[in-house]
This record gives C-alpha cells, sequence and structure tokens, in this order.
C-alpha cells in the first residue's frame, strides 16, 4: 500500500515537480525499496520514447504535396471516391444475397410431410359414416 | 514579417505569406498530430489537412489568440477525429486496405523500424507500450499530456488551446500522469518489456 502510494509520484519526480518534503520522503522510500527502484527505471525508459519523438524528420517536398491540394477542388478526394461507392453498393448486394439465400433455403425445405393426408386415408380411419352410433347402440340392446 | 501581416497576407491569397506560415510551423503541427496518431504519414497528411484548413479559413481567424493556439487546437481536434474514425472504422478500413493493397499497421511498424535501424526490437515495443498506454487515457486527459510532453507548453498555454481553467490543466494532467504510471506499473509486474 505504501509502494502504491508512491508510484503516484514517480512520473512527476521523473519531471523535476515534487518539491521539498515529498520529494525527500520519497528518496528515502526509493534507498529502501527495490521494486520501486526497478519501477523508477522502467519509467524512465519509458519516458525517453517521448524525447526521442519529439522532434519529427521534416519532409522536404511538404508545402509541393500542400500546394497539390490547394488546386485540388474542395471536396474532391480522388482516392475515395471510388470507395464511397463502392461500399453502399457492397452492402446493398449483400443484403440482395441474404434475401436470395433465405428464399432459397425457404423453397428446399419439403413442406409435403406437413400436407394433411388425404380424405380417402381418413375415411378408412373414421367409421363413423359407415357405421353410424344408433346402430351400434340398437344392436347391442 | 509578424504573424498578423503572415495572416493579412494569407487573407489576400498571398501563396508566398503561406509558404513563409507553413515553413515556420510545420514541425510543431506534424510533431503535435504525430504525438496523437503515432504515426508519421498519417500525422503529415493530417497536418496538411490542418494548414489546409488555415488557408481556406484565413478569413475567420479574428486575432484574439497567437497563430500557434489556432493551430494546435485544429492540429489536435484533427488529430483526435481522425483516432476516433479509425475505431469506427475498423471492418471497412480492412476491405478499403485489401483493395487498395495499401497499408496496414504492421508494415507501417516495419517501416518505422528501417527508418531508425539502430532501434533495437525492445525500444519498439517500449514505444508501442507507451502509445497504448497514452491512448487508453480519457480525451481531454490525452490532450493536456500530450501538449505538456510533446510540446513543452506550459499549463497557460494548454489552458488557452483547450479554452479550459488553469486548475483543470493541472487536475488533468495530474490524473493523465496517475493513470499512465497504473498501466505501466501494470505491464512492468507482468514484464511486458
Amino acid at each position: 500500500m505504501k509502494c502504491k502510494a508512491k508510484h503516484i509520484d514517480l512520473i512527476s519526480y521523473l519531471d523535476n515537480e515534487l518539491l521539498g518534503e515529498k520529494k525527500s520522503q520519497l528518496e528515502k522510500h526509493l534507498e529502501e525499496c527495490a521494486d520501486c527502484r526497478g519501477f523508477l527505471a522502467f519509467l524512465k525508459d519509458e519516458m525517453k520514447v517521448i524525447e526521442n519523438e519529439k522532434n519529427q524528420e521534416l519532409n522536404p517536398f511538404y508545402f509541393t504535396r500542400l500546394s497539390a491540394k490547394i488546386e485540388q477542388p474542395i471536396g474532391f478526394t480522388p482516392e475515395r471516391s471510388w470507395i464511397r461507392l463502392a461500399q453502399p453498393a457492397f452492402f446493398t448486394l449483400v443484403l440482395f444475397l441474404g434475401i436470395y439465400g433465405g428464399i432459397r433455403v425457404g423453397s428446399i425445405v419439403n413442406t409435403d410431410r406437413f400436407a394433411q393426408p388425404d380424405s380417402a386415408s381418413i375415411q378408412l380411419l373414421n367409421d363413423f359414416d359407415s357405421e353410424p352410433i344408433e346402430s351400434f347402440l340398437l344392436s347391442e340392446l | 514579417m509578424d504573424e498578423s501581416q503572415l495572416i493579412a497576407g494569407i487573407q489576400e491569397g498571398d501563396r508566398k505569406s503561406f509558404q513563409i506560415l507553413v515553413e515556420k510551423y510545420q514541425g510543431m503541427v506534424v510533431n503535435t498530430c504525430f504525438s496523437v496518431v503515432h504515426n508519421r504519414a498519417d500525422a503529415e497528411d493530417i497536418s496538411q489537412d490542418v494548414f489546409l484548413e488555415i488557408y481556406r479559413n484565413a478569413a475567420s481567424f479574428r486575432g484574439e489568440s497567437k497563430i500557434s493556439t489556432w493551430l494546435y487546437r485544429i492540429a489536435m481536434n484533427r488529430s483526435l477525429n481522425f483516432v476516433r474514425n479509425k475505431k469506427r472504422k475498423g471492418f471497412f478500413q480492412t476491405i478499403e486496405d485489401t483493395f487498395k493493397g495499401g497499408r496496414n499497421r504492421n508494415t507501417e511498424i516495419s517501416e518505422n523500424r528501417s527508418d531508425q535501424p539502430d532501434r533495437n526490437l525492445t525500444d519498439q515495443q517500449r514505444a508501442d507500450l507507451l502509445h497504448r498506454a497514452i491512448d487508453r487515457l480519457p480525451e481531454k486527459q490525452r490532450t493536456a499530456f500530450t501538449l505538456n510532453k510533446y510540446e513543452e507548453l506550459p499549463y497557460l498555454q494548454i489552458a488557452e488551446i483547450m479554452d479550459i481553467s488553469l486548475a483543470s490543466v493541472e487536475t488533468l494532467i495530474h490524473r493523465a500522469k496517475k493513470n499512465l504510471q497504473l498501466q505501466l506499473y501494470d505491464c512492468y509486474q507482468k514484464k511486458c518489456v
């Protein structure tokens, strides 16, 4: 817990922003704590990345490219103009393919087995017409 | 030529004044864009858009702030918009790169390495780690931290660029440092580099 509280100050310490009592307390802690010393060294190496990246190399043809862009009409980007057409076309195509695929899958499924059985087969099972209940009851009597 | 003369020249369409402005501030704008997008080619493209905007909207500059403040503000906004759009376009960007046979992150990393042959693999890993940590910061913290660390701007100037109070800048930078060290400590413990 003590180390975590010190970690917060480490970047400020590297930036020479810690002063007075806080600085001396941190330095005393660093003498005693190997983990914090290790982390400080790690942070130092990381912050060096910023130093290395601060000054980017300048492109000698920068203004030439910029001048060419100034000459172009506003809103025109030749590289992107075909992409603006291609993207909606692509997604329209995907949509139609999806609908077509769904119709095709639906037509392949055999719905015949779900069809109602014809009346002749029902007739054999249903002998209500051939043998009315009254005649059955009368015969029982 | 002082700033007001430069702007007056650009407003009149004087290409020479614009060239002087570009040569004076090119480094600053490219560095600012690079600190956000971490890619040299993208930083150059975005910086050119910044200057294009200056050229086309010079009439709207009222001279209430310095040209550098105006440039920083546009550069940061455009760079952050670029990063946001890039995240949003993830899938579409893959298709575009496939059609264009164009650039992807891996080739750009290898290009950066070949530009600096003395930079070994660990240095590149360190840079990637720091960039990822900065990218994860909330936008305002990232802006304030980037302007302070990469451009070495004083808090007062950062406050002017971001149009916030000095106390807010101090808070943002303090929180940014705290968040960064939390992320970096996590990586330190896991021995990422």
